[in-house]
């Protein structure tokens, strides 16, 4: 990732995903130390940390990318529950587990493509878009699953890759779930920071009319950036059944929000054009730590909500400061 | 048919024939012509107030620019204000004009917040909302809390909030309509209006002819807490309790009823008629679908695609006729 | 630079163009031969931004042909525009303000390794040379246009414009909003340009840059085409009145 000389562009990425690291470092010492008994780094804790605060995660990058370019997508919770009772139904039709989850991230594909197209063709902003079908996939999948819990219980079929796969342990412990997340992350990283795609996706969302005369097809960058999202929320969905054994019509409720909130604290604009990889990558970190570490020190669940609503307006603030002192000592 | 064209350049328009199209569809379809039993029109009318009200306010803060996701936080906070005070045995009068000023210096939070630091309002907002509704969830434990025996049918107050005019006409109705003529007639005949049209059309330019925009904007702000708080006064007296679950969804309802009625999310477009429209429209679709006896999921998702037909409708109309 | 005689490198014969109800463009005629600069002038809603977003590919003309180089053409895109060597210069939209300076001079052309992985090195590199040959001398291709002033930020998409061998640079509004030493940085950039004998079409309301900088004038009103005039044959203080005129005759 070095290429010897220090750019400047890489401090300036760096000092402002610094910020965001030092936030998180402090939350996990501060658990570690504060929790009954040390509890926040046992290492059960930490696998459960791991495996389902990267299910989150895993959207939140999409989610991060997305606003790179210079959108927002309140659906994705709703594009999880949709996935799964697709999930669902297949497996009751008992097609193989493979073709099951494949298919669900297709799906997923699918609803991100029409959250782009409804975007990009109606030329309306993609916080209606997203608002619209947040409450048509959800409604869709609770009106023909009959709004209820359903027990979708996976390892009664046998299958030798599909547990492992969402749900297993490399070397007994690392989760696969945070494996993926890496994984995710790395990839998209690159396709972000190191792709020409990334570098339409960066002026997409800086200012769209620059690249669109630079000839960028920015309809179609928005696009796939909506088909990304889609497609991590089907893989998390599989992963979800694949953990819980089960389908819950209440699944990712709430998930869009956190998502904003995670990009924002891994200092991506709202406005577009800002953000990195990295940044998304430790603010969705952030945030499950966060969940994860209230519960551990036997906080009420409420108390997230005001730790949450702190981090956001903190996260925003500081990362406003730094850019104005980057502008600054740039004159 | 000048007058038909002219009608139609307004953005309220389509909201309008919509409106009308929906009832007209739901008088003649809903089994025993359900929809327009005077019963059903009087449940109607007692709740889409609740929202309604408090759209009014988010649609007055999206014309000059900005947003309010916390709606669905400060409304049960100002909710339990209300409840806790009148077991303190504050008498409601002044329970309830506590829970408005509450109402008032949380929209004054998220307007200070939003303007002193330059960050956009979907943000500060989504921090306050996260942030209040923690500290609710907290202070009550989540516990509901009656009132009726302190707020008993048939008073004076009671009946101010939850009565019922001529014996049919519900006052939570009138209360609406009271708010919209009030805000109809500042956003449309005042001057102040006029500021809110400019600060979220082009604040740049509007700060350039002197207009303090940081202060149209937490005015906004504030009307929108003080709404709330009504909101939540008016509905805790017809529930005869605190809820937690109260408001819950508001935030993006109160949007969607925004942009049917034809608001832009830029900022700068918007008018009360459609304001009201678009707040009476969601619930009208939401009862005739039920009394359809389409399945309660099916509702939403129902209302998802009529939000996105609509805007498209909208956006597509905007670019013919521009 | 000398007039070449013959054939004019863009020729635009006849365009008309509609916006909705407004008729903004009607029948207008227009052309620049090799290593000519011409300056676009008129008042605001003139049409000369219409005229060049039609030759910038950025919109269509609904009547009348486009020659480039003797052959009939058809820009429907900005990237059929850049094929031909016509680079474009907006006033707003010409950078994305937190890229780089390199990124934002190779927009859309970004050179590739294998999968598309951006070659940074010879991104820097390039960068550097095209600021160099427009003689802009910059720290780093790195800094984000941003922090750049709005002079150098003209500079750096006349850079652009320049490395990718255009043919015709079209500057639409470069001096607005800069200040005196700026606009006489972004006036020599040009004449660089004109060093490099490329094409160039200079859109402003400001007479004098104008006049110090090309050698023919081409007044617009109201979507039409006023007067032809070269530089030898007339003053700025008669352009203005032709300019102030025309914005009253039908």
């Amino acid at each position: 990732m070095n290429d010897g000389r220090m750019s400047l562009g890489r401090k300036l990425l760096l000092s402002r995903s610094s910020s965001v690291l030092i936030v998180l470092v402090v939350l996990v010492l501060g658990f570690a130390i504060l929790s009954p008994e040390h509890r926040f780094v046992d290492p059960d804790n930490l696998k459960v940390l791991l495996s389902l605060g990267s299910e989150f995660s895993i959207i939140a990058l999409g989610v991060g990318l997305l606003m790179v370019c210079g959108e927002f997508d309140l659906s994705v919770g709703s594009i999880l529950v949709f996935c799964s009772f697709v999930f669902l139904r297949l497996f009751e039709a008992q097609v193989p587990l493979f073709f099951s989850a494949l298919t669900t991230i297709l799906v997923g594909a699918a609803l991100g493509i029409i959250n782009g197209l409804i975007t990009v063709r109606a030329q309306i902003p993609s916080f209606v878009t997203t608002l619209g079908t947040m409450m048509m996939w959800r409604g869709l999948a609770l009106l023909f699953s009959g709004g209820e819990q359903k027990g979708c219980d996976v390892s009664t079929v046998p299958s030798r890759y599909f547990l492992p796969f969402f749900t297993g342990r490399i070397g007994g412990v690392f989760p696969a779930q945070a494996f993926w997340f890496i994984v995710f992350a790395v990839f998209l990283g690159i396709l972000l920071h190191y792709h020409r795609f990334g570098n339409w996706i960066y002026a997409t969302g800086d200012n769209r009319d620059a690249a669109r005369a630079m000839g960028i097809n920015t309809d179609l960058v928005k696009t796939v950036c909506f088909m990304i999202v889609g497609v991590l929320c089907g893989f998390v969905a599989c992963a979800q059944i694949a953990r819980t054994a089960c389908f819950t019509s209440r699944a990712g409720e709430g998930w869009e929000l956190k998502a904003v909130a995670a990009s924002v604290v891994g200092g991506t604009s709202l406005r577009g054009g800002v953000g990195s990889m990295v940044g998304i990558f430790i603010g969705a970190l952030t945030i499950s730590v966060i969940e994860n570490g209230l519960v551990v020190m036997r906080i009420p669940y409420f108390w997230t909500y005001v730790v949450f609503g702190l981090v956001i307006i903190f996260s925003v603030l500081s990362s406003m400061y730094i850019e104005k002192k980057q502008r600054e000592a740039h004159r | 048919m000048e007058w038909v064209r002219n009608f139609l350049r307004y953005r309220a328009a389509n909201t309008f024939l919509v409106f009308i199209g929906l009832v007209m569809f739901f008088s003649l379809l809903t089994p025993n012509y359900l929809f327009v039993d005077r019963r059903n029109l009087a449940a109607l009318g007692k709740l889409f107030p609740d929202l309604g009200v408090v759209a009014l306010g988010v649609g007055v803060l999206m014309i000059c620019g900005e947003f309010d996701l916390s709606v669905s936080s400060v409304l049960p906070f100002c909710s339990y204000v209300f409840v806790r005070l009148l077991y303190r045995g504050f008498a409601p009068f002044w329970a309830f004009w506590a829970a408005l000023g509450v109402g008032a210096l949380l929209g004054l939070l998220n307007g200070l917040i939003t303007v002193k630091t330059k960050m956009p309002s979907f943000i500060t907002t989504l921090g306050t909302m996260m942030f209040w509704r923690g500290v609710l969830y907290i202070w009550s434990k989540m516990m509901p809390a009656g009132i009726r025996n302190l707020v008993p049918s048939g008073s004076l107050f009671e009946r101010t909030f939850a009565g019922t005019v001529g014996s049919f006409f519900p006052v939570q109705a009138l209360w609406f309509a009271l708010f919209a003529v009030i805000l109809g007639i500042l956003l449309h005949y005042h001057r102040f209006g006029n500021w809110i049209y400019a600060t979220g059309d082009n604040r740049d330019a509007a700060r350039a002819m002197g207009i303090n925009t940081d202060l149209v904007k937490t005015a906004c702000f504030m009307i929108v807490g003080v709404l709330c708080g009504f909101s939540a006064c008016m509905q805790a007296v017809r529930i005869g309790s605190f809820a937690a679950t109260q408001g819950i969804g508001f935030e993006l309802r109160a949007i969607a009823a925004c942009v049917v009625g034809g608001t832009s999310l830029r900022g700068g477009v918007g008018s009360m008629p459609g304001i009201v429209l678009g707040a009476l429209t969601i619930p009208i679709l939401d009862n005739g679908l039920i009394l359809l006896r389409v399945p309660v999921f099916g509702i939403s998702a129902f209302i998802g695609i009529a939000t996105i037909l609509f805007v498209v409708l909208n956006s597509y109309v905007e670019r013919k006729t521009r | 630079m000398e007039r070449q005689n013959g054939e004019p490198l863009v020729r635009m014969v006849n365009i008309h163009k509609w916006f909705g109800r407004v008729y903004a463009l009607r029948g207008v005629d227009f052309e620049v031969y090799r290593g000519e600069t011409v300056g676009l002038i008129g008042d605001n809603g003139a049409g000369k931004s219409t005229l060049i977003k039609i030759l910038s590919g950025y919109h269509q003309a609904d009547q009348g042909e486009i020659y480039f180089e003797g052959q009939k053409v058809r820009i429907s895109s900005p990237r059929d525009a850049r094929k031909l060597g016509i680079e474009t210069v907006y006033q707003e939209q010409a950078l994305a303000p937190n890229l780089s300076i390199a990124r934002n001079i190779f927009m859309g052309r970004e050179p590739v390794r294998r999968w598309g992985i951006i070659d940074r090195k010879v991104m820097n590199e390039e960068s550097m040379k095209a600021l160099a040959n427009l003689g802009l001398r910059l720290r780093s291709p790195d800094l984000p246009v941003v922090t750049l002033s709005g002079g150098e930020r003209q500079g750096v998409a006349i850079a652009r414009a320049l490395h990718f061998k255009a043919k015709l640079v079209i500057l639409d509004e470069p001096t607005v909003a800069l200040s005196v030493k700026e606009v006489e940085e972004v006036l020599e950039f040009v004449r660089q340009l004109q060093r490099e004998g490329i094409s160039v079409i200079f859109i402003t309301h400001n007479l004098y840059h104008a006049y110090d900088i090309a050698e023919r004038f081409v007044v617009m009103a109201r979507g039409k085409k006023m007067a032809d005039v070269k530089k030898k044959d007339t003053s700025p203080e008669e352009l203005s009145q032709l300019v102030i005129k025309s914005a009253f005759a039908e």
